[in-house]
């Protein structure tokens, strides 16, 4: 089984038994409760599915996993620059063809009231930019798109 | 005695005021704006009314339809909680014309305090000692013109702000005018009021605050200190009571100033005068904040006194209660943010699809949510307060970690790990907190520290609850076959 989490793709095959699952030594039994087994101590989980998305709480520790359908491709992992909360578009600091260089602030957005730079990660080529100043932007919304 | 008060406010503090009216006697009226039918608050109050109108200044802000409704409803009083109108002398003044008692100080109060160049003129002549720095009235302009005489790193506060809106630190002449100009359109978008002001910015010293309680008959207290000095972006994330800073002979001399601050503006009700306190224990009068403040709880472990009681309690025209200052044992809250602190502590939205809070001896949870809710992007990210109570430092630290292991929350990030190893990190347990502990411990942003061992349990129970469709079958069926609890079952005496 594959899952997408923060730090990339990860894959787990866990040894069914019955209601409990084995893998690297740990046990967790499954059931209206999960219990999870770890030297030699119990620990109760908690986990609920939100879309794709697993969220876990164990140990004090809450994770997320998504599930990564068999055979899909890993190219969703690139992409552009997107926002990262709904919220407004205050300013915009660059123009479709200029050049930026990594840590150049791209937009300024506004979201649960406080403001929000957009910077870009790499350097390149800015291709499109899809918002203007003023514009309302959903969460997860590509800004623009830089080029390499 | 008060009899029927309109609480001015949603989420965690309506919850607390309406709790505290419940307990006083005093019939408590909501006011809701459409998104907010349905929560917790509404369900507190004796009467809930909603308000028309979209956004908060249609809603929340809107004093006229608020008191309204506070009429329409017989209410006597008006409790504004904290945030929203709570710091609006014009309200103030709107509700005592209207023949309204308003809970917390004056209009006159408010103003001198709220505006934060009289409230420093106002200290200077009271004998506090106030932060060096220039008071800027004639835009961006003459900020760029007085920043270099007060010198870098600097400050820029909104002159009508609070929250950490409108505030920015300047650590080099070549952002200022940017900083400035965001600075000043925050302060524009929060409280409608662009003005700002420059002072110096102290690092590696402390915010502590002073509880003050002042009632009408001439009596003004301290309630000793609130330690707040951990925060991020300047918002406040853990406070604790008392300080490891403070010693009794410097408690009462801050207490001594903070009751000074407060008589010079013959304040009446519950109000907080916070200080910086620099490694050589000077300490400068920051703000005067008029209302019930987030962290009040904190104050009410450690005193026994309960404050927003004592608020309904004076603006009814009694004496205040509290006797001499008694402080035992040692109380932290945290707050709980709906926010992602390995992400530059963004704000994260989602619904609460798991929420399940920690309880046990010494533990407090003051909220205004509850599982299944969403947190929107509309309202404060601020889901809610975790306090904890012990007999000493060692052992709040130890309890707050407890609860926090246990308090689940999913789907919606929250900062709740990023608190948990607050409570075990070397410099918080030292008590060596300074405002800019979080930049200092964590230059480069914050990441949980999620062992081997952690991050393969969780993947084995995500894969585990794929394969089983875990949660999918809980419901509905099988609700008639559960085994009864052997404690209802035998029948068992408890000594």
């Amino acid at each position: 089984m594959e899952f997408k989490t923060s730090n990339g793709r990860i894959e787990i095959d866990a040894i069914r038994d019955g209601d409990s699952f084995i893998h690297e030594g740990m046990i967790l039994h499954t059931g209206e409760d999960l219990w999870l087994e770890i030297e030699g101590r119990k620990h109760k989980a908690v986990a609920t599915k939100v879309g794709d998305v697993w969220w876990v709480h164990v140990m004090g520790h809450t994770l997320q996993f998504e599930v990564v359908e068999a055979g899909a491709s890993s190219s969703d992992d690139e992409g552009g620059l997107t926002a990262p909360m709904p919220g407004k578009i205050l300013e915009v600091h660059v123009n479709e063809g200029q050049s930026v260089r990594s840590g150049d602030i791209l937009m300024v957005m506004e979201a649960m009231k406080m403001e929000h730079k957009i910077v870009a990660s790499s350097g390149g080529k800015v291709e499109s930019i899809h918002f203007k100043e003023g514009d309302q932007v959903p969460q997860g919304a590509e800004l623009l798109t830089l080029s390499e | 005695m008060l009899k029927r008060t309109l609480v001015a406010n949603r989420g965690e503090i309506a919850c607390r005021i309406l709790r505290a009216c419940r307990e006083a006697g005093i019939e408590g009226v909501a006011i809701y704006a459409e998104n907010d039918s349905g929560t917790l608050f509404t369900e507190l109050a004796d009467i809930a009314v909603q308000l028309d109108g979209q956004g908060l200044a249609e809603t929340y802000l809107n004093q006229e339809q608020i008191l309204q409704i506070a009429l329409d409803n017989g209410c006597d009083s008006v409790h504004p909680g904290f945030g929203f109108l709570s710091e609006r002398a014009d309200f103030a003044q709107a509700v005592m014309d209207s023949g309204l008692i308003w809970i917390g100080p004056s209009p006159e109060a408010i103003t001198k305090m709220g505006d934060k160049m009289t409230a420093r003129i106002t200290m200077k002549e009271a004998g506090v000692p106030v932060i060096p720095g220039e008071e800027v009235t004639g835009g961006l302009e003459e900020v760029l013109q007085i920043a270099p005489s007060v010198g870098y790193p600097l400050l820029l506060k909104a002159t009508a702000g609070g929250g950490g809106k409108g505030m920015r630190a300047v650590h080099r002449q070549e952002d200022l005018e940017s900083e400035a100009r965001a600075a000043m359109r925050e302060a524009q978008n929060a409280f409608g009021d662009d003005r700002i002001y420059v002072e110096r910015l102290l690092t590696g010293s402390r915010h502590i605050e002073i509880q003050v309680l002042a009632d009408k008959y001439g009596k003004t207290i301290h309630l000793g200190e609130r330690e707040c000095s951990i925060q991020r972006r300047h918002q406040k994330v853990f406070e604790e009571s008392p300080s490891v800073a403070l010693d009794a002979e410097l408690r009462e001399a801050m207490g001594e100033a903070a009751c000074d601050a407060a008589r010079a503006v013959a304040y009446e009700g519950a109000g907080t005068v916070e200080f910086l306190v620099t490694p050589k224990g000077e300490f400068f009068f920051l703000e005067m904040n008029t209302r019930i403040q987030v962290e009040h709880p904190v104050t009410e472990m450690v005193t026994g006194v309960d404050l927003v009681r004592e608020q309904l309690r004076i603006a009814g025209g009694q004496a205040m209660s509290c006797g001499p200052l008694n402080m035992r044992g040692h109380a932290i809250e945290v707050r709980l943010y709906a926010e992602d602190p390995s992400n530059n502590f963004l704000p994260a939205i989602g619904e609460l699809k798991k929420f399940i809070a920690p309880t046990g001896p010494g533990v407090r949870l003051d909220t205004g949510v509850r599982e299944g809710d969403a947190v929107t992007p509309d309202y404060d990210p601020m889901l809610a307060k975790l306090i904890v109570w012990a007999p000493s430092r060692e052992e709040a630290l130890q309890r707050m970690a407890r609860a926090l292991d246990e308090f689940v929350v999913l789907g919606c990030t929250t900062n709740v790990r990023f608190l948990r190893e607050l409570c075990t990190n070397p410099d918080v347990v030292d008590g060596w907190t300074t405002t800019d502990m979080i930049d200092r411990l964590w230059p480069d942003g914050w990441t949980p520290d999620q062992a081997g061992k952690i991050s393969d349990a969780g993947l084995l129970i995500a894969s585990a609850c794929e394969s089983t469709n875990h949660g999918k079958t809980v419901t509905s069926s099988g609700g008639d076959t559960v085994i009864p609890s052997p404690f209802s079952t035998i029948n068992r005496r408890y000594p």
